[in-house]
């Protein structure tokens, strides 16, 4: 199959599915500032999970416009289910893995519940190493 | 055509990013988060990849590495604590 999206037939799909491969570049877009400009591990893991859930299921969107068929809406329905729930869970076993080897917590952050659970557990402590 | 060419664009660019910042970081922990930025990012690049190239055989892969990217992510995570939760 030759694949060429400036002939697609239907020119709608081929506008939707561009919207969409976009509009997931530009949450991708977010995630690279974020993960240069953002202060510590916690923010920028969050601006990473927010690419890899919104991000990933939005190009996958889109790049399901371009191939329509009923495989394909199997396989890339799976993978954007998929990557909506584990994106998440991933970042967030991360991010407790970082605390408990001490990175720094951003000192303007006040609220601290993994501070009180971890109790006697090596963290940053009250006074944040870096 | 010109919105794949700009999502493959910025992809790239996310993929150099995640690099530097997997570089420089300060902890493993960064690095772990810089891995996972460029993971996702690849497999963005990919499915943009089997839409220019026309082919189908790449949603395939697509799949399985959203499956594999959560063992990736939480493995490195248990490694970096020593498996310590």
């Amino acid at each position: 199959m030759v694949f060429d999206p400036v002939l697609h037939e239907h020119l709608w799909m081929s506008v939707t599915g561009q919207v969409l491969i976009v509009l997931g570049s530009l949450v991708f877009l977010t995630a690279m500032v974020g993960i240069v400009r953002l202060p510590d591990l916690y923010t920028r893991s969050s601006a990473v999970a927010t690419a890899a859930g919104v991000g990933v299921a939005l190009i996958l969107l889109g790049v399901f416009f371009f191939v329509p068929g009923v495989t394909t809406a199997v396989k890339l329905m799976a993978a954007v289910l998929l990557q909506l729930v584990t994106s998440s869970v991933g970042a967030m076993a991360v991010v407790r893995s970082g605390y408990l080897i001490g990175s720094a917590v951003y000192s303007p952050t006040h609220h601290n519940e993994l501070e009180e659970r971890t109790e006697g557990a090596p963290g940053p402590g009250k006074e944040g190493r870096s | 055509m010109i919105g794949i060419l700009f999502g493959v664009l910025v992809l790239t660019a996310s993929v150099v990013v995640a690099g530097v910042r997997m570089f420089v970081g300060p902890n493993d922990a960064n690095r772990v988060i810089a891995s996972d930025l460029l993971f996702f990012s690849v497999i963005g690049l990919i499915a943009l990849l089997g839409v220019l190239v026309g082919s189908r055989a790449v949603f395939d892969l697509v799949l399985v590495a959203t499956l594999v990217g959560l063992l990736a992510t939480v493995s490195l995570a248990r490694a970096l604590t020593n498996g310590r939760r």
